[in-house]
């Protein structure tokens, strides 16, 4: 095993960021739902309080509003609060504060404040959460200017975009994936690893068709697009990492090449992300293009029971045949 | 339990009558279309005036709602600027400058409540004295906000003084309709902090009860909440019509206890203040909004300004808006 | 100038309110903040008080009439004239113009129109457009009719080792390359008379023979700069750009070439040989290959326009000639000629000047070939070129000068982007 890089599970990769940031940069204060002495219901704040005390971990009361309220007087008094929101569909008790506070603070206010905020909160299916625990929100958020969003698909872009979000002087949603929590395991750079916000990262090339995706579903696609090499179709995949900064070029850059294009979200096909990229596509490689770009995504229902989950979450049967449909108009 | 001495009590007369003189010309300035809407001061100088001189300029916050920015003139000109700034609607109204320790008009009831608590909270981590005093009225304090920031200030007991000014009227709304308790100050029971109420016409009232509120949060006893009570005497705003639903009897027992004229008679009986002061008082504080007005006028507004101070630098779809806009305004003017 | 006192919105989003009554009539004086009326609104009725100090001049509406927010309301003479605030304006027009599409690709008015009922996918489309095919023409091979990629290959009926190669000579537009006519040099076998175009050009190539002394100089030049310009080039946003091909550049070269030396541009008279004229102009004829015969369009005063206008023009006249919609008079009055056989896959022709000018460049087709760059033999694009000259009035010395003109701007193109 290589020294300078350990294995690690993307909670994993997030609690070492939190323990070397907080170590670092002595102004960051946590605070959340159970993030202190219970160390996160994920374990991801695990070790912190004992560490760095009840005054730069903070068990808070559920007041969603004002824990991310509070989190902009924070800021307004130079401290950098890093917010944990215990499930993103919490968020909507929330949402004024963070659509209509956070996100304008700096405009507001002429860079008089500086919000230097990050909230994080876990997402996505395929796990049996409750209602309202799994729900993909970032397009609603997306439509918000003034707030940056994140959305690591490895353990290791969790460390190096964690700390790029952290350190970033704007407001930073950074969105975790549930399923990935454990689920993924990869080699993290032991040392400070910073991973820009807004640039994507082509995790495997290809010369037909590119899958464009975020989260979880990044390592769905990689798998589809690994088997499709059997069917001697060269699928691309593009992890995009922030949908806010959107890295346009490296979007651009990739349809240009194939000509084909799929995106991949589990949110609601109406109104998510996918359609956003499907625009900035028709608006830089229109020319480039052989097929329609396709979309997987969840259905126009809100999101469902237990039982009927695995029908609503996008899995890699559906993500293939899109590939294939779109490779068959040749 | 300090109250204002002579000097004191002279200073925050003269800043409540430039309060009520400049509340004047703003709105006339609104009725001739030359700003937009505001909301006038008339009937809550004392208990802003009053509350602000029991503060330390330089070491405490003042998170102001909408109606109090004319009271704030113990902070500096900076605030009367960036507020005209602010009426006229340029971007940079939004920019009090450091170090002046006063945020920016909140248009969204309640929603600074959360912040003042923040705010109190990090002086209080980083070891820095001072206090936050938030204003917010009666009819805010039924936001979630309140109760949520209110709540989280008494457990982590933050340094901040919650100051309900009740005015009796939300718009149209009159307290009765507003909350079921007994006063706005009772619902601190629920918080865990201590709650009083105080007559808002009379600056020394709130002055006192602020210094105490004041005093607690700086020897670590956390947040307290103040109501002070006072009588809205003009309109909600500029785009309201209180005859439709105030009684007349109601507004002229209020009219009687105006609390600028209050103090002015008081203050005369006792030889501290004159009409030849009054008449000057007026008259610098209409050259002063003027004067500010001018400044705000000839402030220059560059296309930059939509798109600045979204983030620290553009994203590169914003940088190819401001190039769009930019370019588009090139040929117009063309 | 009186100052105008103007209805404001004082109800944010008013459109008009009613005048209820004038506290003060022409003539009075009024002081800043007086209260000069009171208007009802469908919010509130509300008194407007004096933006200015001075005297009425006039009032504007009468009480219980309705005015619009905007309308003057009163006429105010000011008094000393200075402290008057000024009524801010409206914000500067905000009215953007819609964002003009990026032309960086094709020029819409590309000369090959894109039927709107085609089934096709953008990139099918562009290389249809690229390879000057029209695309309304072609019957799809795809699903549902649609026209495929390979429908447009064939169509243009490229040259396929062209079209696989993915050196710079694939790129190689070839302006005169049209479909393969079955019929290509076939005439049924018994006598034909000769009329229309074929006698026209039979009778005009015997008087040319005939009349003037060839001289032919022959040379190959290095084209790969002449390429990468070309692919360059055609990029850049200019009307016009994206016309400009290998021959365009061959014909900005002779222009250049014959304002150098203007007695290539001149033509003997008379037989025997009386004068010369040399025209103060030149009109550059290009010699195109047509369903009925060999055509020479000419572009008038070449002289006088830059090399997109040229390229433009070129592609223009070409268009018109293969579809035979050529008319007489565009094809008067050619002080010189360009001929590209290069186009029907020439290499190297002895071309025959038209009776009338003196002189005639001759295009070979751009093909690898062996080459000594600094004394090595590599493989290298090469173009192929012949002067063809009166020898009555060109000598082997403007001969050789010209020809070298036309070479030197070919291996530095950047030349023909210098104004005179």
């Amino acid at each position: 095993m290589n020294n300078k890089a350990s294995e690690l599970s993307i909670l994993e990769a997030i609690n070492e960021t939190l323990h070397s940031e907080m170590e670092r940069d002595e102004r960051i204060v946590i605070l959340g739902e159970d993030v202190g002495r219970n160390g996160g219901v994920f374990r991801a704040t695990e070790g912190l309080i004992e560490k760095f005390g009840e005054n730069r971990v903070v068990d808070t009361p559920i007041s969603e509003a004002a824990i991310v309220g509070s989190a902009v007087g924070l800021a307004m008094a130079g401290l950098v609060p890093v917010v944990e929101i215990q499930f993103l569909g919490f968020s909507y008790q929330a949402m004024h504060q963070i659509a209509g506070q956070i996100a304008r603070l700096r405009y507001r206010t002429q860079s008089r404040f500086e919000p230097q905020i990050t909230i994080r909160a876990p997402f996505g299916g395929g796990v049996r959460t409750p209602e309202l625990h799994s729900d993909s929100l970032e397009a609603q958020f997306a439509n918000i200017p003034g707030l940056k969003i994140v959305l690591p698909s490895t353990a290791s872009d969790a460390k190096g975009l964690l700390t790029s979000a952290i350190r970033d002087p704007d407001p930073v949603l950074f969105l975790e994936p549930l399923r990935g929590y454990r689920g993924i395991r990869d080699l993290v750079p032991d040392e400070e690893h910073i991973v820009p916000l807004g640039k994507a990262n082509l995790i495997k090339k290809g010369d037909d068709v590119v899958i464009i995706s975020w989260s979880y579903q990044v390592e769905l696609s990689r798998r589809v697009a690994e088997s499709l090499e059997e069917n001697g179709i060269s699928t691309a995949v593009l992890d995009l990492r922030s949908i806010v900064p959107l890295d346009v070029e490296a979007i651009t850059q990739i349809v240009t090449h194939c000509g084909r294009a799929v995106v991949v979200q589990e949110a609601p096909e109406t109104g998510g992300f996918a359609s956003e990229i499907i625009a900035t596509i028709n608006d830089e490689c229109f020319w480039s293009l052989e097929a329609p770009v396709a979309r997987v995504s969840g259905f126009d229902v809100p999101y469902p029971v237990g039982m009927l989950e695995n029908l609503y979450v996008p899995d890699e049967a559906r993500i293939r045949s899109a590939v294939l449909k779109t490779m068959e108009n040749d | 339990m300090p109250k204002p001495n002579d000097k004191q009590l002279q200073m925050i007369l003269e800043d409540m009558v430039v309060a009520r003189t400049q509340a004047g010309r703003l709105w006339n300035l609104q009725r001739q279309g030359q700003i937009g809407t505001i909301a006038p001061i008339d009937g809550h100088e004392a208990a802003i005036v009053g509350a602000v001189h029991a503060l330390e300029t330089e070491s405490d916050w003042v998170l102001p709602q909408y109606r109090e920015p004319l009271g704030l003139r113990k902070y500096g000109p900076e605030v009367l600027d960036t507020f005209m700034l602010y009426n006229l609607g340029h971007p940079a109204g939004g920019h009090i400058p450091a170090p002046i320790k006063v945020a920016p008009s909140q248009i969204s009831l309640a929603a600074s409540i959360p912040h003042a608590v923040g705010l109190a909270w990090g002086m209080s981590l980083k070891d820095e004295p001072g206090v936050v005093l938030v204003f917010f009225g009666d009819g805010a304090s039924s936001e979630g906000d309140f109760y949520e920031a209110g709540n989280l200030a008494g457990v982590i007991k933050a340094p901040v003084i919650f100051l309900c000014i009740n005015n009796q009227w939300a718009i149209s709304t009159p307290t009765h309709l507003q909350t079921a308790a007994d006063s706005f100050s009772s619902k601190s029971e629920a918080f865990g902090i201590p709650g009083i109420t105080v007559d808002g016409n009379n600056p020394s009232t709130v002055y006192e009860a602020v210094s105490d509120a004041r005093n607690r949060a700086m020897t670590g006893k956390g947040p307290t909440l103040i109501e002070a009570t006072v009588y809205r005497l003009g309109a909600h705003t500029t785009a309201d019509d209180p005859t439709r639903y105030v009684p007349s009897e109601d507004l002229s027992a209020a009219q009687e206890n105006d609390p600028v004229h209050t103090l002015i008679k008081d203050l005369k009986n006792r030889n501290l203040w004159s009409d030849a002061k009054q008449k000057e008082v007026e008259t610098v504080a209409l050259e002063r909004m003027d004067d500010a007005f001018e400044k705000a006028k000839n402030t220059p507004l560059s296309i930059n300004s939509l798109m600045d101070h979204c983030f620290v630098s553009d994203t590169p779809r914003q940088a190819r808006q401001r190039a769009f806009l930019i370019d588009s305004m090139e040929k117009i003017n063309e | 100038m009186p100052f105008e006192f103007r209805l404001p919105d004082i109800g944010e989003g008013l459109e008009d309110a009613e005048i209820v009554s004038w506290y003060v009539s022409t003539g009075d004086v009024v002081e800043r903040d007086q209260a000069l009326l009171e208007v009802l609104t469908d919010k509130a009725s509300s008194e407007l008080p004096s933006p200015v100090a001075g005297t009425v001049i006039a009032l504007n509406g009468q009480e219980g009439e309705r005015i619009k927010v905007g309308d003057v309301l009163i006429q105010i003479e000011e008094t000393g004239g200075n402290g008057s605030p000024e009524i801010r304006s409206e914000k500067k027009n905000m009215e953007i113009k819609p964002e003009e599409p990026s032309t960086s690709i094709e020029d819409q008015e590309s000369f090959i129109s894109v039927a709107p009922k085609v089934k096709a996918s953008p990139a099918t489309r562009k290389l249809a457009r690229e390879l000057t095919v029209d695309i309304s023409e072609i019957s799809g091979t795809g699903p549902s009719g649609r026209i495929t990629t390979e429908d447009v290959k064939l169509a243009a009926r490229t040259d396929q080792e062209v079209s696989r190669d993915s050196s710079p000579m694939a790129e190689y537009e070839n302006l005169l390359l049209r479909k393969e006519r079955s019929d290509l040099g076939y005439m049924t076998p018994g006598e034909h008379k000769i009329k229309g175009v074929r006698g026209v050009i039979a009778k005009n190539m015997s008087a040319s023979w005939a009349e003037i002394p060839h001289i032919h100089s022959l040379d190959e030049i290095d084209a790969s700069l002449l390429i990468d310009f070309r692919n360059r080039i055609k990029k850049v946003n200019r009307h016009g750009a994206s016309k400009i091909t290998p021959l365009s550049i061959v014909a900005a070269a002779t222009v250049r070439a014959l304002k150098k030396y203007p007695m290539m541009n001149g033509h003997v008279v008379g037989t025997p040989a009386e004068k010369i004229i040399i025209p103060p102009f030149i009109n550059l004829g290009i010699a195109v290959a047509s369903d009925s015969g060999l055509l020479v369009p000419v572009i008038n005063e070449a002289n006088d326009i830059d090399i997109f206008e040229l390229a433009e023009k070129i592609s223009e006249l070409v268009e018109l000639s293969r579809d035979q919609k050529i008319t007489a008079d565009q094809m008067q009055g050619a002080t010189f000629t360009i001929t590209n056989y290069g186009s029907l896959g020439g290499r190297w022709a002895l071309p025959i000047i038209s009776l009338g000018q003196a002189g005639i460049l001759g295009v070979g087709k751009i093909e690898e070939r062996p080459f000594v760059v600094e004394s090595k033999v590599e493989a290298r694009p090469t173009m192929p070129l012949v002067l063809g000259a009166d020898h009555r009035l060109i000598d082997g010395d403007v001969a050789e000068a010209f020809k070298n003109s036309v070479m030197d701007d070919l291996l530095e193109p950047l030349n023909l982007l210098v104004a005179e």
